[in-house]
C-alpha cells in the first residue's frame, strides 16, 4: 500500500502534474494496464471538471491523493471552489454528435465507485476501482 | 501551443498527427488547427493517432467538432492508427461508428 499526494493551485500545468503523480504511484506497484488506463481516464475527466468549473476556470486549491492497495486503486480530490449541482445518479452519454457532456459519464463507466460531496472545506470527489484477482 | 504536424497526400487528403495527450490542455489547439484547415479549403481530413498516447472527452469533443465542420464543408474526417486506449474510449462513448477508422490515408474517403 502506498499513497501519493499532490497539492497545487490549478493552472495550465495541473493535468500534467496529476499524470506525473499517477505515474509515480504506478511505478511502485504492478498495477494492471487496464486498471491504470481506466483510472487515468477517470482522473483526467474529474480533474478537468474541477479545473474548468470549480471556480469558472479561475485557479482553485486542489489536493489529490492516490492510494494504491493490493486489491484496489483509489483517488481523492478536494478543491476549494464553489459547490457543484451534480446528480451522479443521473449520468448518461449525450448524443453521439454532441461536442461535450461525456466526461462524468465516462468516469462513472470505468470506475466501481464515483462519489461527490460538499463540506466546509470544499468539494470532495472519490474515485475507486477494484484490481482484478 | 504550436500546430501538430500535417502532410497532404497525392489525393489531397490532409493528414494531421497530434502527439502526446489529447486532453483539455491540447484539444483546443487541435480543434483550431483542424478548423483552419477546413477554412483554408481542404475538407477531407485524416487524424493520425499513431503518436497520440491518450484521449479523454475533451479530445473526443475536438474530433467531433472538427468532423462536423468538415462535413458542413462537404468533406469528411476519419481517424487512423488509434491506440488501444483510444479504441476503448471510443467504444465506452459509443463513438466508434461516428469516428470511423480508415485503413489507409489515400483511400480514406473512397466510396
Amino acid at each position: 500500500m502506498s499513497e501519493h499526494v499532490l497539492e497545487v493551485q490549478t493552472g495550465p500545468d495541473t493535468l500534467a502534474e496529476i499524470q506525473r503523480t499517477l505515474e509515480l504511484a504506478w511505478a511502485e506497484d504492478d498495477v494492471p494496464e487496464y486498471t491504470k488506463m481506466c483510472m487515468e481516464l477517470a482522473v483526467s475527466e474529474i480533474a478537468t471538471n474541477i479545473i474548468a468549473y470549480s471556480a469558472d476556470g479561475k485557479p482553485v486549491r486542489l489536493r489529490m491523493a492516490v492510494d494504491v492497495r493490493r486489491d484496489s486503486v483509489g483517488v481523492t480530490f478536494t478543491d476549494d471552489g464553489h459547490p457543484k449541482p451534480i446528480d451522479l445518479g443521473q449520468l448518461s452519454m449525450p448524443d453521439e454528435i454532441a461536442e461535450s457532456g461525456r466526461g462524468l459519464a465516462l468516469a462513472h463507466r470505468v470506475l466501481d465507485e464515483l462519489s461527490y460531496w460538499r463540506d466546509p472545506q470544499g468539494n470532495h470527489w472519490t474515485l475507486h476501482r477494484r484490481r482484478p484477482e | 501551443m504550436s500546430d501538430f504536424a500535417t502532410r497532404t497526400t497525392e489525393s489531397g487528403v490532409v493528414v494531421v498527427q497530434p502527439t502526446g495527450r489529447l486532453n483539455m490542455t491540447a484539444s483546443p489547439s487541435l480543434r483550431k488547427q483542424l478548423s483552419n484547415i477546413v477554412e483554408g479549403g481542404k475538407n477531407r481530413i485524416v487524424v493520425d493517432l499513431s503518436t497520440t498516447d491518450f484521449i479523454d472527452s475533451s479530445g473526443l469533443g475536438a474530433l467531433i467538432a472538427s468532423l462536423k465542420v468538415a462535413r458542413e464543408a462537404g468533406g469528411d474526417l476519419c481517424i487512423a492508427a488509434p491506440s488501444p486506449q483510444v479504441c476503448t474510449v471510443l467504444e465506452l462513448s459509443n463513438l466508434d461508428q461516428l469516428l470511423r477508422t480508415c485503413d489507409s490515408e489515400d483511400s480514406a474517403f473512397d466510396e
